[in-house]
């Protein structure tokens, strides 16, 4: 709470001079007990109102005090003559006797109020333990919900990233074909023994010496093995990458080729060769001429 | 004298100024009439001031003060140490008799008004009829406040406005209302430390 906002307010001098409802003059009692400044703003403005009043005191008659005094004289008799109940206001300058009893009662005056507030402190602290739990209980529940709520939104998160990599890329790709002048080279499986059903699409810009593959149908292999594209021209077979047999349906780009009379794919164990084992040729295809 | 315990010690001539708070406190609780004697002595001027500040006539003024510091000696068990100074409570009192009686049928408008001007020249044209401990002192304290402070001060000590009333009738943001009130006492408590 801002101390400094609330002594300029002005609420302390309407406070002194009794001025505010009875629900603001508790809430200044209370936070002049809890902060000390408040407290001391408050006497300041007290001993200000007091000495002020008492530079421009203004006696009243003499009068006025006896008039007073035999008001309170006859108030007094009044009492008395009523008897008991008006004697436990005046105290010590009574006799013993009846001073005794003034004593008698005072334990029971001040034990009840103990009492009383010892019962709505017990109570208070039993329902304050009961909100304690109940809040504490509610906490962790919703503390949990909200970690499940933060994984999930990463999980999220992640695999929005991960399509956006896939939009672009996509992108990228059908912009590449588009813009350039590619030719579709099929590679069958069908000449060879090893699958027979394997079909592997090339996608060759000979211009620009760009080349891609598309797998369409291609075995899984073991994890010591890799599938190898290999561009045939007139220097012999080179190797210009490794195909990913479970990337099916969508462009894989492979080395820069400018001249080549065929392509194949081979079984080369892991990393591939620098020539290709024959034994192992899978698929092959010939650029139309 | 023995029997009377500690309070009519205290209440030796020779220390009546030493007289606490709560030494006064207590013995007003207790009814003590030699306590209710030094709370008269040491603050009938002053709370009658209160009163008559707001209330002209010098009979009316003392029939409420008569009754307001009647209310304050049978009274004193509803005051609570928590609340405030003891004169905080006592002036309040003495204020809401003088704005009750100012707001009573039989009070006539003719006597109600009063004003600083009015009140710091009446100090000085007046100065034998009504006796003011430091007439001078108060009117150079009540020049030092500026137009709109004078303005709160006199209506809420000289005419027994409340702030919310001022705020009302003369159309002034309740907070503004409160934060003149506030810097009107704070230059009263300035100044009074230094006359």
């Amino acid at each position: 709470m801002d101390i400094q906002a609330y002594i300029s307010s002005g609420k302390l001098e309407l406070y002194v001079l009794g001025e505010l409802s009875e629900r603001e003059r508790e809430e200044v009692v209370r936070l002049a007990k809890r902060y000390p400044e408040i407290k001391e703003e408050l006497v300041q403005i007290e001993l200000a109102m007091e000495a002020f009043d008492q530079k421009a005191a203004v006696k009243p008659s003499l009068s006025v005090k006896n008039r007073i005094f035999d008001t309170l004289d006859a108030v007094e008799k009044e009492e008395k003559s009523q008897g008991t109940k008006a004697k436990q206001v005046i105290p010590p300058t009574m006799e013993m006797p009846q001073a005794a009893p003034v004593s008698a009662e005072t334990p029971v005056v001040k034990l009840q109020p103990w009492k009383a507030y010892a019962a709505a402190a017990s109570l208070v602290a039993v329902v304050a333990s009961v909100f304690a739990i109940y809040f504490a209980t509610q906490y962790y529940d919703v503390e949990n919900r909200f970690t499940a709520l933060l994984q999930e939104q990463s999980v999220l998160a992640e695999s929005a990233e991960q399509y956006k990599v896939n939009f672009e890329e996509t992108s990228t790709q059908l912009e590449t074909l588009l813009a350039g002048n590619f030719s579709r080279i099929p590679m069958k499986g069908e000449p060879f023994e090893i699958q027979k059903e394997a079909q592997v699409d090339v996608w060759w810009d000979a211009e620009r010496e760009q080349v891609f593959i598309s797998v369409n149908q291609l075995a899984a292999l073991d994890a010591e093995q890799d599938y190898q594209l290999w561009a045939i021209g007139d220097d012999g077979p080179v190797g210009i990458g490794l195909v990913n047999a479970e990337q099916k349906f969508s462009l894989q780009q492979m080395n820069a080729v400018a001249q080549a009379g065929a392509f194949a794919i081979t079984i080369e164990p892991k990393g591939g060769s620098a020539s290709p084992t024959l034994e192992n040729l899978v698929v092959i295809g010939q650029p139309a001429a | 004298m023995q029997e009377l315990g500690g309070i009519s010690n205290v209440l030796e001539p020779t220390k009546l100024n030493l007289l606490e708070e709560d030494q006064l406190i207590s013995g007003l609780r207790a009814q003590d009439r030699k306590t209710i004697e030094y709370l008269y002595d040491k603050y009938s001027a002053a709370l009658f001031a209160v009163i008559s500040r707001i209330i002209t006539d010098k009979d009316i003024a003392e029939e409420v003060f008569h009754d307001a510091f009647i209310k304050i000696t049978r009274k004193i068990d509803s005051y609570s140490e928590e609340k405030g100074r003891l004169y905080t409570w006592m002036a309040n009192i003495c204020r809401n008799a003088a704005i009750d009686k100012t707001r009573s049928k039989e009070f006539s408008k003719s006597s109600k008004t009063n004003t600083i001007d009015e009140y710091v020249y009446g100090i000085e044209s007046e100065s034998g009829t009504q006796e003011i401990v430091d007439g001078i002192g108060v009117r150079d304290l009540l020049h030092r406040l500026n137009e709109e402070q004078k303005f709160v001060i006199d209506c809420i000590y000289f005419k027994g406005y409340t702030h919310s009333e001022i705020a009302e009738e003369f159309d002034i943001p309740l907070g503004t209302v409160k934060s003149r009130i506030r810097s009107a006492v704070s230059v009263l408590k300035k100044n009074l430390e230094r006359i």
